[in-house]
């Protein structure tokens, strides 16, 4: 359907650079998610691909057409974008089927069209009974549908959605993931979905962007970003991980925070490194590589969050929950290691990983 | 976001049954005070007296006969020969009869009969205090000269002077005391002996009291009724908790009432809430409530009964009379045009200006803002003031211009400020701000995305005005519109000044000329009250509980940045034209008042020659009436606004903090009492606090306090409100958790909060009142005249260069209060 091509945008308030150098292409049919911690720039970028915002520099085009750069300004309206707003934004002062039918009616559509396309699209939402309701008859689901239905019955090239399901209860956040995934694979539209719940762009995403400080940390599949992570922020940032400080010397990492225990190592990395273990790579093994001492577990019925004392390091190890019966705190444990993910020691990791909003 | 409510007030009763008791006992003990009243009320209905005074004169003056006879009269009276004594004792029969029979025929026989009644050995005692009292009021007349001389006399003297008289009135040919002679030395007969008698009871002991005198000449008018008043002194009757009892009888009932229907809706209240201990803070609730009931509720609903039924039965002949009467339906057609025309102007003007000052990138928005905001608080008076000084037909400056500009001949005109449009361009002029406020405050707090999904939608920003954000803006535009309306048909002020002189009555100027004409006037002011109270009643309603339903503007959790419109190459045309309007309707106006006020002839300009005085503001602000005026209404307003403050604070407290029943109803009635037309308020308490219901404040500074806190308090308290339910409950409770008692939590945390808040809602009720005029001109007394009323008087009967001068000085006043008050709250608030 579209293509949207961001070239070199950068969008500053006042002396608040927000988004540097913002430079991608999202493809035809690709479900997109912008990630990353509140005030990283994720909406900014959303808002200028929708129009809402001007970029301070840079270029920004839909399929081949420029929308935003230079003296060319295409307004919000003539984009021809779908559009899901964190707050809904269902017009009060109109019922679900007014709120749905608004775009087509601004088109000018033929009444019956409108009719067919609004029943067509409230049926993909589910909301086919409520047409008649006001949106302070509905549940806050409701009318998250109501927007999703809106964006969609113009049925546009592009749908940008903005956090839309961080308002829901936890439940109807994970059936409402898979419908819009499910809606979106049938309809091949491009979207592109801005959050900060990784879980979310996890399930959902063809490819993440992975953005902090108005930069684009990573962009990849979300195996890609989980499992090779660029820098110390994405692996922080994706799921559960533990930084260790060691010594590389081409067959092993020492890490002198465990007492001098090592693991082996045969990765290109030597000298100082920060190697990143993610909890649920270590598992309790008597002929293991790591020895420690179990200070206290969390049980939490699916899996036993245990913690471990290596040294002076703490090290978090996620075990099945069956692991609950057999361990008891205080004894002596041996662990080894599924997977680890080692960066270069630049010092800086206490500053990248502090969020800044 | 709903807060955790919690009750900390401690509550004051233990047991259940305590607390029935109590309810039991206050609802016995209004009963009782009532029936007291009652008894006292139909005990003064049947003495025939106009007025219930006369029993606090009558017990006063009891004393006074008793002493003058037990002292004075019957050691000298034992002391004469039987002889002596039978002849005196008929002569105060004889006097007793004459005078008793000049009030009216069968005087005579009614003090024979009164005599009879009782024992034989009392009567001479008791003839003789009829008589006293009979000669306090109808006494011949002993001149103050010789008053002077005869309480010169030493007791030994005056004692002799006792003894001579009464030998005089048994004797003929007895020798007339030195100090009688001037007075009784040419009399003859009856006459002299009334007038020896009348010398005796001037020098007697405790001679009584002047004031008790006049209380009872003025509450007893009837002849008949006088001779049962001189009984009741005589034979002491009157006790002194009757005299109480009856006096008061109006009071007793109304507090009476008071108590046991608090008792009853403190019953009403436990029933529906199931519990049955007494909250400290349902008192607190009451004391409010008996306040708005008294001094608010009270007047209105007396007013509308008094119009229905003008003498105690049905009767439409009020209506009747008033609006078949030409002047009258003038007034009523000026004033429905009037506000119709000033909220369609109004509201036109309010709506493109708040769009394009909150929601456009306009030059210069933020000063627009605040200018207009700063119109709402001058007073209207003064705007009138000055468009007078511009549109009069003659000499106004305006029509100058345009006489030259245009070639005009030299005829009056070709602008007539004194006419209807005349009035409605100032009413618009004035009243915009209202419309102005509520609509750009609900435009700023919109949520942007709302607009956002229609642009997106493919809507263009203009479309997207007329299809999203003026139907989300309706509900507060009507309610904006509404509010004009009603200000506008409810105000004095323009009206009295532009319009009377123009011949263009409306139904707040005939109020207040049919209030100067007396009773019947009263009534028929009661007859137009009542028609503007309906319609604020309605419109009240309309945008209280109609519209407040259909409100869609709530304030998101996010922090709104309102989307901003691009004007382009709009910018600078719709800036120019902004700035013109403001030019014309504040700029103008404004500088008129203050050029006038240096002005020897308003007809020239303030540069001519000769035409530059100071001399109008060194006398106006010099004279005594100016300071006299200003401490009064400073001090009015600072009262108003200090017990506004305390009211308000109380009630955010209870509606934001608490979760009790009955919270809403003075919540309803300060909503109520700041919807009502100033006149009517004022007209209202005219009616009710004369002394007719028991509370006698007319022409005192009370009455007018009253009417500026039952107009202005809801000012004050929305302030106090909204600022509380932006404080989360748990900033409180994390105090508490800490150790600290309700109260250190009150002043530690909570207070300082909404400090700001507490400051601004007292000067938004101290400006308002600092300048008020129209319930001033029903409730003023010659010493609580205040600014505004002076302004008026002067602009009225003295100069308008000088009233120009003070008129500046208020608006100098109330900008520097409000610059206080913007440094008080670091900016947060201003009008």
């Amino acid at each position: 359907m579209a293509t949207v091509t961001i070239k070199h945008i950068t969008k500053a308030f006042g002396d608040n650079v927000v988004l540097k150098e913002f430079n991608e292409t999202f493809r035809e049919g690709e479900f997109i998610t912008l990630l990353g911690p509140s005030g990283c720039g994720k909406t900014t970028m959303l808002r200028i691909i929708a129009g809402f915002e001007k970029p301070t520099s840079g270029e920004l085009y839909i399929d081949d057409q420029l929308v935003s750069g230079g003296k060319t300004f295409v307004p919000p309206e003539k984009r021809s974008i779908g559009m899901v707003f964190q707050s809904y934004a269902v017009w009060p002062h109109m019922n679900v089927f007014d709120n749905v039918a608004y775009p087509l009616t601004i088109k000018k559509k033929p009444k019956a069209e409108i009719r067919e396309a609004v029943e067509h699209v409230l049926d993909i939402v589910h909301l086919s009974q409520y047409a008649q309701r006001f949106p302070n008859q509905l549940s806050g689901g409701q009318q998250q549908r109501v927007a999703l239905a809106r964006a969609l019955v113009a049925a546009p090239k592009l749908l940008l959605l903005d956090e839309p399901l961080s308002n829901l209860d936890a439940k109807l956040r994970e059936s409402m993931r898979f419908e819009i995934k499910e809606i979106q694979r049938k309809l091949g539209i491009t979207v592109v979905y801005v959050t900060h719940d990784q879980t979310e762009a996890m399930a959902m995403s063809d490819r993440i962007f992975l953005i902090n400080r108005g930069v684009v940390q990573q962009s990849g599949t979300p195996q890609e970003i989980y499992n090779q992570p660029a820098n110390q922020f994405v692996a922080d940032f994706l799921g559960k991980v533990d930084f260790f400080k060691g010594e590389a010397d081409g067959e092993r990492i020492v890490f002198p925070g465990m007492g001098g225990q090592s693991i082996a190592y045969s990765g290109p990395r030597r000298g100082k490194v920060e190697v990143a273990i993610r909890p649920e790579n270590i598992y309790f093994d008597p002929d293991g590589v790591l020895e420690g001492t179990l200070e206290h577990q969390y049980y939490l019925g699916d899996v036993d969050d245990c913690r471990v004392r290596v040294g002076d390091t703490a090290v978090r190890v996620i075990a099945s929950g069956f692991a609950y019966k057999t361990l008891r705190d205080g004894q002596k444990v041996r662990m080894n290691i599924r997977d680890i993910m080692v960066f270069e020691d630049d010092g800086l990791l206490e500053q990248m990983l502090k969020i800044q909003t | 976001m709903k807060t955790a409510v919690q009750d900390r007030l401690p509550a004051a009763s233990p047991s259940p049954w305590a607390a029935k008791l109590a309810l039991a006992l206050a609802f016995a003990l209004g009963l009782a005070i009532i029936v007291l009243g009652v008894t006292g009320m139909r005990e003064y209905n049947g003495s025939g007296f106009s007025s219930e005074s006369a029993y606090y004169a009558i017990y006063a003056l009891k004393g006074d006969t008793a002493d003058a006879w037990s002292k004075d009269v019957q050691p000298l009276r034992e002391a004469l020969t039987q002889e002596q004594r039978d002849k005196t004792d008929a002569a105060v029969l004889t006097l007793l009869e004459n005078a008793w029979e000049s009030q009216g025929k069968g005087g005579a026989d009614k003090a024979r009969s009164i005599l009879a009644a009782a024992p034989e050995n009392d009567r001479p005692a008791l003839a003789c205090r009829l008589l006293y009292a009979t000669y306090l009021v109808n006494g011949p007349k002993v001149s103050t000269a010789n008053k002077k001389e005869i309480a010169a006399l030493t007791d030994q003297d005056a004692a002799a002077f006792r003894q001579a008289l009464l030998l005089c009135v048994a004797q003929e040919d007895a020798a007339l005391p030195a100090a009688a002679e001037k007075t009784a030395g040419s009399l003859q007969g009856t006459d002299r002996q009334a007038m020896l008698m009348q010398l005796l009871f001037v020098s007697s002991g405790s001679s009584a009291s002047t004031d008790a005198v006049n209380v009872l000449k003025k509450g007893v008018r009837d002849k008949a009724a006088q001779l049962d008043a001189f009984a009741m002194i005589a034979r002491g009757d009157v006790s002194w908790l009757w005299q109480l009892i009856v006096s008061n009888s109006r009071t007793a009932i109304l507090i009476g009432i008071i108590i046991a229907l608090d008792a009853l809706l403190l019953t009403l209240l436990m029933i529906s809430d199931k519990t049955w201990v007494i909250d400290f803070k349902w008192i607190i609730i009451l004391l409010i409530v008996d306040f708005l009931l008294l001094f608010q509720l009270m007047p209105l609903v007396y007013m509308v009964v008094k119009a229905f039924f003008p003498e105690s039965t049905f009767s439409l002949e009020t209506f009747k009379r008033l609006y078949t009467y030409p002047l009258n339906l003038d007034a009523l057609t000026n004033t429905l045009i009037a506000a119709f025309a000033t909220m369609i102007l109004g509201t036109l003007i309010a709506f493109p200006l708040a769009w394009l000052v909150g929601r456009t990138n306009l030059y210069g928005r933020k000063f627009f803002r605040a200018l207009f905001v700063l119109t709402y608080m001058v007073p209207p008076y003064v705007g009138a003031m000055a468009w007078l000084r511009l549109l009069n037909p003659n000499v106004g400056t305006i029509n100058q211009w345009m006489r030259v500009l245009f070639h005009l001949s030299d005829a009056p005109g070709p602008l007539n400020v004194y006419s209807l449009p005349g009035m409605i361009w100032v009413l618009s002029s004035f009243y915009y701000p209202y419309a102005f406020i509520t609509i750009s405050r609900a435009m700023e707090k919109m949520d942007p995305s709302l607009e956002e999904a229609s642009r997106i939608s493919g809507s263009s920003p203009l479309k997207t005005l007329f299809t999203v954000t003026l139907p989300m803006m309706m509900p507060s535009l009507i309610s904006g519109a509404l509010l004009v309306f009603v200000s506008a048909a409810s105000c004095y002020g323009i009206p009295s000044i532009i319009g009377s002189p123009g011949r263009v009555h409306t139904v707040t100027t005939r109020i207040v000329e049919y209030v100067s004409l007396g009773q019947q006037g009263l009534n028929d002011a009661t007859g137009m009250a009542v028609f503007l109270m309906v319609m604020a009643v309605i419109i009240l309603f309309i945008s209280d509980v109609v519209l407040a339903k259909r409100q869609y503007i709530t304030v998101s959790g996010k922090s709104v940045r309102p989307a901003i419109v691009d004007l382009r190459s709009w910018r600078v045309p719709l800036t120019v034209l902004v700035a013109l309007f403001a030019v014309v309707v504040i700029l103008i106006p404004f500088a008129t008042i203050f050029s006038t006020s240096f002005k020897i002839d308003v007809g020239k300009s303030m540069f001519d020659q000769n035409n530059f005085t100071w001399a109008n503001w060194k006398t106006v602000f010099g004279r005594v009436e100016t300071v006299n005026s200003l401490k009064n209404s400073l001090l009015f307003a600072a009262v108003t606004a200090t017990v506004g403050i305390v009211i308000a604070c109380t009630m955010s407290y209870l509606l934001q903090r608490t979760r009790l029943r009955g919270r809403k109803i003075p919540d309803f009635l300060i909503t109520l009492g700041s919807g009502t037309p100033s006149v009517v308020i004022a007209l209202g308490l005219i009616m009710t606090m004369r002394g007719n219901f028991g509370i006698n404040i007319y022409n005192t500074a009370y009455i007018m306090i009253i009417a500026y806190l039952i107009k202005y308090l809801m000012m004050g308290m929305r302030t106090v409100v909204s600022a509380m339910s932006q404080i989360h409950v748990s900033l409180e409770e994390c105090s508490q958790v800490a150790g600290a008692s309700w109260l250190h939590t009150m002043f530690k945390i909570t207070g300082p909060l909404i400090f700001p808040s507490i400051a601004a809602g007292w000067f938004l009720i101290f400006i308002p009142s600092f300048y008020e005029l129209s319930m001033t001109t029903l409730l003023y007394s010659s010493t609580t005249k205040t600014i505004g009323f002076q302004l008026y008087e002067y602009w009225t009967f003295t100069s308008q260069p000088m009233s120009c001068a003070m008129a500046f000085g208020i608006l100098l006043i109330v900008v520097f209060l409000n610059f206080v008050l913007n440094r008080l709250t670091k900016g947060e608030f201003s009008i």
